[in-house]
């Protein structure tokens, strides 16, 4: 097996321990610290497909994407030095009166695993702290909001409708998610993008770049 | 959890005629299909007479090695045989059991001094038989470990069996064991605490139940280490699910990880 082969497989099976090791052994065989850096951004689509077909479990995706951030830890020093490779920046927090964090935080890692640079802005987090972030983020592409509980529905609702009065949409995408939301909702409050999940999420930053 | 699998033992019947027609398939098949589910060690005891159980004993060790790898526990209440079993054992294993009793230590500890052999040892003596009280059998735990120490046997390599009696006839339910077992820990950290679960439910009815809710409650007290049928899917499970609660499996890998080997859950057909 090559050395990229192991990363991509270390990656999926989420070998924590073992990645920074493969991720050496494949820039000491001389591959391009972006190549190996798409390899388990391949590697983290497998996991993230796995599991929206319920083949493996949230700690099982989780421990993939810590994986990943391992290796991409090895290869920083070489990616830093060459053009941009982060497909942008995503902002993400959980909306006003909401104060849940863990599936805001695995939408984050998911994303950071298809490509992203994250700033999270954690949870409760009102409007103007979105618009600002926005505004002090230029590299920005996507704002991404959280929100659990169907009583934040409506703060959910405002966020948005506070950064399209902004004029935030000319700036960036807005989507949106959490269990309660729906892509009907999503729809009416006027987001640009739903996801239900936290692989699809990751799916849905890519695609809506694009 | 360490588990030590108990299946290859003659005090059950179906082993008894086994070893009494030399059915040399019948304790291979035990011992593989105990090696599926990834036991710790499989543990193998003759329960002959006194005359033959060095033969017998040998002999299924022996078998037991043609198919599997996994570390044997050899169980005798003859302590010295244990140890004179240890020639015929291709890797470390475990010797169940010694005992402050008789020359039991003596016999054994010097043998496995200078080895990885673990050794799993009941708090009892001559003078006590199965002690009543926490004190006693703490007081016991002293001069195992002061014999250990003296043979340079460090605590990790020693599993303490504190002594599961039924529950039928407690007056107290379990708490003087769990009292006994969280002051093991306390005072050597490393070391296991191990014991028959199934010994909780004797004499009582649905003893599935029983011997489960005895497990959960030990582990919450430390015990790490248990002798059980380790095809048992119900009583894996638990043991799982209770090590992640207890946060000893970071992101419930292990769980998840002996789900998928079909160790317990849903059984695939």
């Amino acid at each position: 097996m090559s050395k990229l082969d192991e990363v991509k497989e270390l990656t999926e099976k989420g070998k924590q321990k073992l990645i920074a090791d493969a991720v050496q052994g494949a820039v000491d065989e001389g591959v391009e610290a972006t190549v190996i850096l798409d390899t388990m951004i391949d590697a983290m689509a497998i996991v993230g497909d796995k599991f929206k077909r319920s083949e493996i479990f949230v700690p099982e995706m989780l421990m993939a994407a810590h994986t990943m951030k391992k290796g991409v830890a090895v290869i920083q020093p070489l990616l830093a030095s060459g053009a941009s490779t982060s497909l942008g920046t995503c902002i993400i927090g959980t909306v006003a009166g909401d104060l849940h964090d863990i599936g805001k935080n695995l939408v984050s890692l998911m994303i950071e695993s298809a490509g992203f640079t994250m700033v999270d802005l954690g949870v409760d987090v009102p409007t103007d702290k979105f618009i600002e972030a926005i505004n002090d983020t230029p590299e920005c592409k996507i704002v991404a909001l959280s929100c659990l509980l169907t009583t934040t529905m409506p703060a959910l609702s405002e966020t948005v409708k506070g950064l399209i009065d902004a004029g935030m949409k000319d700036k960036v995408k807005i989507v949106v998610g959490g269990a309660p939301i729906t892509q009907e909702y999503s729809d009416e409050i006027g987001a640009d993008g739903y996801a239900e999940d936290a692989a699809s999420a990751a799916e849905l930053a890519k695609a809506i770049i694009a | 959890m360490i588990i030590i699998a108990e299946k290859i033992n003659g005090s059950i019947p179906s082993v008894a005629k086994a070893i009494e027609a030399k059915d040399e398939e019948f304790i291979k098949n035990l011992a593989k299909i105990q090696s599926e589910v990834s036991p710790d060690f499989l543990d193998v005891c003759a329960s002959v007479e006194p005359e033959f159980e060095f033969e017998t004993l040998k002999w299924m060790i022996e078998l037991v090695q043609e198919v599997s790898d996994v570390p044997i526990a050899v169980d005798s209440p003859n302590a010295k045989l244990c140890a004179d079993m240890i020639p015929f054992c291709k890797k470390p294993g475990m010797i169940n059991s010694v005992s402050m009793e008789g020359t039991k230590v003596d016999d054994v500890f010097p043998v496995i001094a200078d080895t990885k052999w673990e050794v799993a040892a009941l708090l009892c003596d001559d003078k006590n038989g199965i002690p009543k009280t926490a004190e006693i059998r703490l007081k016991i735990l002293e001069d195992l470990m002061a014999k250990a120490k003296e043979y340079n046997i460090d605590p990790s390599r020693i599993h303490i069996d504190p002594l599961v009696e039924m529950l039928c006839t407690s007056e107290d339910g379990i708490n003087m064991l769990v009292d006994v077992m969280k002051e093991i820990k306390k005072r050597y950290p490393t070391i296991h605490i191990t014991g028959a679960a199934s010994n909780i439910s004797f004499n009582l009815p649905a003893r599935k139940v029983v011997n489960q809710a005895f497990v959960v409650l030990a582990m919450n007290a430390g015990m790490d280490s248990v002798i059980l049928d380790p095809l048992n899917r119900d009583m894996r499970g638990l043991i799982y699910a209770t090590e992640a609660l207890l946060g000893e499996d970071m992101m419930c890998m292990e769980f998840i990880g002996a789900y998928r080997d079909g160790i317990f859950g849903v059984q695939k057909k």
